[in-house]
């Protein structure tokens, strides 16, 4: 909070809405292997989502529950807790895919007890002396987590716009479940920058965790699709290739290399504010319609008194 | 010619620094772990699932609907490849209407394609137990999520079960279980009267007048279950589930002189439904770490309370028990769990404090 915040971009206020979690289910029992038939190497890249992702919204959570008290604003506080109940049920819907998985032949622990350790240790509290070091190291993390929701906010404007994906003859519960995700990040992706601003806002701490966090994906992306190919009992010599990227990149099937290539470099530009990119309007009009949010929202709550007969 | 300057020594420092910190942190785990070159946590906590818990929800046909006493119709509900289940377990039913009442299973373990509940029709309900005897017929679809277990059959060297109408329904699993394992049992079921009370033929039949006694109210009064615990043997365990009246003298008697192997006892509802939740009542709140109490009344939410007396910047989020982020370890206390999120084992010493209160007058967190 000093002159380093000066140049603050404006958000676009027509762009924001209040955030709250969704009581989303989604049931796995149906779903083949390959949910992009006949195409696994686009199955796997966007199955790596799976792997990454009940770890990371697991950390992020538990990162912003200690930056919770760094907050003198009352609508950021608010954002800031409706972001992380939605974040957990990111965490938590991504994590149910898993057994699935398992039970598909394709046993995920190998890879996600990795990912666990990476974020519940490598990127965890460490044992670090009340002080300068602690504050240090949560204002490095808060930073992270505004870096990486510039690239989920992507991928889900990405996923909501992704026509060829239900023309290709997806299981409509995983595009569901990727859509679902997808708005809920348009929604809430000024949270993480918003607080980065409040909390610091240095444009050198943003410019090294934009590299860390894009370095840091990129690792375990391919890492993840490279394992996910070689260990899928349905293929002779699975392997990942960046041609196939590419090639379900043109079919639509994926994001475009050049796409994703102008997106990243967006983060660093002194008039970026998240809300100037996506749009809120789309996310509401797919979560209006998408069958686990009108199913969460019927669920009756569970406050009621249920102790009679 | 060019010369290369030497680095400064701060930058040695920091690059040597860097590499030590990096070395320290991929420790050791590395070289074993099956993809190199990270590390693995030991106990992974990604992809165990949560089914059983309120997750993962099954879809299951009714295949038969019998009156088992009067006003008790019991259900069997039919599947493919159930989850398995041990006796003392309970199901959450989504009824109909969406409301969600849990039933405990009264059927045989070892069945895996089908599983039974019953339940008793209360007149001045609010419903559920109506929902179910009104709306729930064969070959109707209903859905299912669970079986969890809150009542599990503890290991002892002998048991004595009291159960009172149909809290009859997690002891007849637990009776086929400790007459087929040889150990010995008593059972003392009490009701109204012989034609309301469910499973009395099948009870019978697993052991004699000498191990069961059947004890309709209007025939032969209320069961003297002073005499009844008085004479249990060295290190039974206490096994009790019925009306609240029941459970609070047995409750009484067990304080007074503990068995060698615990008392356990499951909450009920008048209609076989398990409580999910007893009445709002007013309780307090001790803050270990912090130090202070905090009085949560009977129309606040133990967050709420926490929140507004104490700390104001405790995280939470949805406020209705599904997300996870308000929960906090209980020190002790008897916990009246209403969240559909967590697992057994995690509700022994854990609780979502948006939604669980308490049962007793008291809960101490660790916070």
């Amino acid at each position: 909070m000093s002159n380093k915040a000066k140049a603050r971009p404006a958000p676009v206020a027509s762009e924001y809405t209040p955030l709250t979690a969704r009581n989303v289910d989604f049931e796995w029992s149906g779903t083949p292997l390959h949910w992009v038939p006949g195409d696994p190497a686009t199955t796997h890249t966007i199955n790596v989502l799976h792997l990454l992702l009940p770890a990371g919204e697991r950390w992020f959570v538990h990162v912003y529950k200690q930056a919770l008290p760094l907050i003198r604003d009352e609508r950021l506080r608010a954002d800031v807790l409706g972001f992380i109940g939605q974040e957990a049920m990111h965490s938590q819907a991504h994590d149910q895919v898993l057994p699935h998985l398992a039970r598909l032949g394709l046993d995920p622990t190998p890879y996600t007890a990795q990912v666990d350790w990476f974020f519940e240790k490598l990127l965890g509290d460490r044992t670090l002396p009340p002080g300068r070091a602690r504050d240090w190291w949560l204002l490095e993390r808060i930073a992270l987590i505004a870096a990486i929701e510039h690239y989920t906010a992507f991928l889900g404007d990405w996923v909501l716009g992704a026509d060829a994906l239900d023309r290709k003859g997806c299981d409509p519960v995983m595009l569901d479940l990727l859509r679902w995700h997808g708005a809920e990040e348009v929604e809430h992706r000024s949270v993480a920058f918003d607080l980065f601003l409040h909390v610091d806002g240095g444009y050198r701490r943003r410019v090294r965790t934009w590299g860390a966090a894009l370095t840091a994906l990129v690792f375990l992306w391919q890492r993840g699709i490279r394992f996910f190919m070689a260990n899928d009992p349905t293929l002779r010599d699975g392997k990942a290739s960046l041609r196939e990227f590419v090639r379900a990149g043109r079919q639509g099937l994926l994001p475009r290399p050049g796409a994703i290539a102008r997106s990243i470099p967006a983060y660093l530009s002194p008039g970026y504010h998240p809300s100037r990119e996506c749009s809120t309007a789309q996310a509401l009009a797919y979560l209006a319609n998408s069958p686990a949010a009108t199913a969460a929202e019927a669920k009756p709550t569970p406050t009621r008194s249920t102790g009679g007969a | 010619m060019a010369r290369v300057p030497l680095p400064r020594p701060r930058t040695v420092i920091a690059l040597a620094a860097a590499a030590l910190v990096v070395r320290h942190a991929l420790g050791r785990g590395a070289d074993r772990s099956p993809l190199w070159p990270m590390p693995a946590l030991e106990d992974p906590i990604s992809g165990r699932g949560r089914a059983g818990s309120g997750g993962a929800a099954l879809r299951m046909m009714i295949t038969e609907r019998q009156e088992a006493a009067d006003g008790v119709v019991r259900l069997r509900l039919t599947g493919a490849e159930l989850p398995p289940w041990q006796p003392g377990a309970h199901l959450d039913l989504v009824l109909p209407s969406g409301t969600i009442r849990q039933y405990s299973l009264c059927g045989d373990p070892a069945d895996t394609t089908s599983y039974t509940i019953a339940t008793r029709l209360i007149e001045d309900g609010r419903g559920g137990s109506r929902e179910v005897h009104e709306q729930l017929h064969e070959g109707e679809e209903v859905e299912v999520r669970g079986p969890r277990n809150r009542f599990p059959l503890v290991e002892a060297p002998a048991y004595v079960f009291v159960a009172g109408g149909i809290g009859i329904t997690p002891i007849l699993p637990m009776l086929r279980a400790v007459e087929a394992a040889g150990v010995p049992w008593r059972l003392v079921y009490g009701g109204r009267s012989l034609a309301s009370m469910p499973f009395v033929a099948e009870v019978e039949k697993l052991g004699g007048p000498e191990k069961v006694s059947v004890l309709p109210e209007d025939e032969r009064g209320r069961p003297d279950l002073a005499a009844v615990l008085a004479g249990a043997p060295e290190g039974a365990a206490v096994y009790c589930c019925g009306p609240d009246g029941l459970m609070d003298a047995v409750a009484e008697l067990c304080a007074a002189d503990p068995p060698g192997g615990g008392l356990h006892m499951e909450r009920f509802a008048p209609g076989g439904a398990r409580h999910r939740g007893g009445v709002d009542t007013a309780f307090e709140v001790e803050l270990r770490r912090t130090g202070t109490t905090v009085s949560v009344g009977p129309k606040t939410s133990v967050l709420t309370a926490i929140r507004e007396q104490a700390l104001p910047d405790l995280a939470y989020s949805c406020a209705q028990g599904f997300c996870g982020t308000c929960l906090q370890r209980v020190v002790a206390g008897d916990i009246d769990h209403r969240d559909e999120l967590l697992t057994d084992a995690e509700r022994d010493d854990q609780m979502l404090i948006c939604v669980s209160r308490a049962y007793g007058d008291r809960l101490v967190l660790d916070l």
